[in-house]
């Protein structure tokens, strides 16, 4: 087992996908290489053509006072799941979160907007007067409130710190999370995020901007034409290993490197040869200490555009021997947004944990524009080293290495 | 390895640059027009009034600085934001919400769907996301190295600075901006009672170098600890960092600003 200074010990995981609450159901549904799209429900579809969503079904807890936001509501479902390990760590506990751009659901809207709507303008008196009778009502608008929530509930005295980065927020939390422990500043981290755009607004705005598939989710594949909406939330318990041991916790996973970066490209498009996407991912293995070759599997963002796909695929066959195994989710349970990053590394340690590299499920037919090793099923052997990518709306890109606790 | 300032950008109510140093009230930023510090017309469409603001500090700190930045690969170009979630893009929704709204004031999602949706800008989502200052201004500047943006209230200026401190003193950038931009004289719904203002302050932070005005330490020592800026009215994400530059430009020794247990402290070196 490693016993390098930089390397970050995971040692909790708690995750919700459409596929189940918990581990459990995620990585046997990954291990069978399903998927989770379900037509969506009349009211969440904007337009036909978008033809699945891929939803949580179970009940989720009460948090109140976040009244009506899915989102916390998913985190604290995998909060729940920690169950007393971020106590168990002694020592100063950070917060870290990413989260999205879910903040107005439609149940918001309807109780603090449209009783005010005047024509085409609100009525700002009135609006006024009923925010203020709230109680805090404009406080359910900032996306900071939930990793707070969490910190007072564990009586954490590190930092909190919520990253609003689009998809590539939860990565980046993990990453800053695991700098933060390797600097000392923290013995341990609650790090991950939160997202859930299943709502009407959520997908119409998808909708306008054209990504999302208009039949299955086809990461890498010839007949690829946009993403899957899910949601999801995972929380890691990241550790200084020291720490970890004199709690008598051992990892599940460790956390080699990481690296970010920016395409400084365009506000609305990735760079055409992924760019960005090479720079964090080469930083991630330079941090890691490791050559190309060291990396098994590579979890790609690879929602299933066609440009960004692209773009992936060439920033990897770039960086990567053409051998490397390279599998996207999305086609599974979706792209979960600002808690892609997260949700990934936790499904990626639950297959590590049960012997298997996951597949891409969606993908029947790689495309001969995406030059990589297209892991189209799961394979029954679990990969010692892996790079898992998420890359944000705006440009922003996070590369993570998680290995083995034996590799 | 010790941590320099640069150079500093800095707009509020008070002023742009010095100017926005002493005095000032409640208000918008006097004189602040975008076009004077963003050329790219294109780009300057997908902006709310805050992202203009940011934007337009990162380039009053980087104006002087040409020659360090084209100096540094962009690849060791840091950039980390604090910005408000409350983009103002609202507004844009109202078409929408407008029609799909019964007699009644209840929603219907089937007009949502099939009348309000088209009435929708297709760049709605674009418009209001919370890192457009981190990702136009990294475009713009060619800033392609380490990044984050971070929405924890008034924290959010110092856990970007804290981030680009950390950036450099580990050896992962070469030069870092960071700073926080927010505007909420349109928000008075949601903050009634309050003075509301606007402002951003954006730091260039590098290896220090005997030329630098200021130095970043990690660590509190006896200096005025910085938590917002109460003369210029609520600025939200951007009350610290302003609070911050203006003590810094006004000529006082030594400043603090902390969360969670960390804190930077910032000292004139002269």
């Amino acid at each position: 087992m490693t016993r390098h200074p930089r390397r970050v010990w995971v040692v909790g995981v708690g995750v919700v996908t459409a596929f189940g609450s918990g581990l459990a159901p995620l990585t046997e549904a990954l291990e069978h290489n399903r998927t989770a799209a379900r037509p969506p429900l009349p009211s969440h579809a904007p337009k036909p053509s978008v033809p699945c969503l891929a939803e949580y079904q179970g009940t989720l807890p009460e948090c109140p006072p976040f009244r009506d936001d899915r989102k916390v509501e998913l985190l604290f479902e995998a909060f729940r799941q920690l169950a007393g390990l971020p106590e168990a760590l002694g020592g100063r506990l950070g917060v870290f979160l990413g989260t999205g751009l879910s903040s107005v659901t439609p149940g918001e809207l309807a109780h603090d907007l449209y009783p005010h709507l005047l024509g085409r303008s609100f009525d700002r008196r009135s609006l006024a007067r009923h925010l203020s009778t709230e109680g805090g009502a404009p406080n359910r608008h900032l996306p900071g409130r939930a990793a707070r929530a969490l910190a007072t509930r564990l009586h954490a005295t590190g930092p909190v710190q919520t990253c609003f980065s689009a998809c590539a927020a939860s990565g980046q939390s993990i990453a800053d999370a695991a700098m933060a422990i390797r600097r000392g500043e923290i013995g341990a981290a609650l790090a991950g995020g939160h997202d859930s755009m299943t709502h009407p607004l959520g997908v119409a705005s998808f909708f306008l901007l054209n990504t999302l598939s208009s039949k299955l989710c086809r990461p890498f594949d010839t007949r690829r034409d946009g993403f899957l909406l899910g949601e999801g939330a995972a929380l890691l318990l990241l550790a200084n290993p020291g720490a970890a041991r004199a709690a008598g916790l051992e990892p599940l996973a460790v956390l080699w490197g990481a690296g970010s970066s920016a395409d400084a490209h365009s506000a609305t498009a990735p760079h055409p040869r992924g760019h960005g996407a090479f720079l964090a991912m080469e930083r991630a293995l330079d941090d890691a200490g490791i050559p190309p070759h060291a990396v098994e599997q590579v979890n790609a963002h690879g929602t299933g555009t066609v440009v960004g796909d692209r773009a992936e695929a060439l920033a990897i066959s770039r960086l990567l021997p053409e051998s490397t195994s390279v599998c996207s989710m999305k086609g599974a349970f979706g792209h979960t947004i600002a808690a892609a990053g997260v949700v990934e590394l936790a499904a990626t340690i639950g297959a590590m944990c049960m012997g298997f590299s996951p597949g891409t499920a969606g993908c029947l037919e790689p495309a001969s524009d995406c030059p990589i090793n297209v892991q189209q099923e799961p394979l029954p052997r679990a990969p010692a080293v892996v790079l898992s990518n998420s890359f944000g709306f705006g440009g922003q890109n996070v590369s993570l290495v998680l290995a083995h606790p034996l590799a | 390895m010790e941590v320099g300032i640069a150079a500093i950008g800095l707009l509020c109510s008070a002023g742009i640059g010095t100017e926005g140093a002493r005095g000032g009230r409640p208000g918008p930023v006097p004189g602040f027009r975008p076009r004077a510090y963003i050329s790219n017309r294109k780009s300057l469409k997908l902006m709310s009034r805050a992202v203009k603001l940011g934007v337009s500090a990162i380039a009053l700190a980087s104006g002087n600085q040409t020659e360090l930045i084209s100096a540094t690969a962009p690849p060791r170009r840091a950039m980390f934001v604090g910005s408000n979630p409350l983009g103002g893009a609202l507004d844009d929704l109202l078409p929408a919400l407008d029609i799909s709204t019964n007699s009644s004031g209840v929603l219907d999602l089937g007009s949502f769907a099939t009348e309000g949706i088209p009435r929708i800008h297709p760049l709605w989502l674009v418009k209001g996301l919370s890192n457009n200052v981190l990702g136009i201004a990294s475009m713009l500047h060619d800033f392609q190295g380490p990044n984050a943006n971070y929405c924890q209230g008034e924290s959010s200026g110092f856990l970007a600075l804290h981030e680009a401190w950390a950036t450099i003193t580990e050896g992962r950038a070469d030069l870092a901006l960071a700073g926080a931009a927010d505007s909420l004289l349109q928000a008075k719904a949601l903050f009634p009672g309050r003075r509301l203002g606007e402002g951003a302050a954006f730091f260039l932070l590098r290896p220090w170098e005997p030329s630098d005005r200021w130095l970043v330490r990690s660590g509190a020592g006896e200096a005025a600890l910085v938590q917002e800026e109460p003369d210029l009215g609520y600025l939200g994400v951007a009350g610290a960092v302003v609070g911050l530059a203006r003590a810094l430009l006004s000529g006082v020794p030594r400043a603090t600003l902390r969360q969670g247990g960390l804190s930077l402290t910032v000292a004139a070196t002269s």
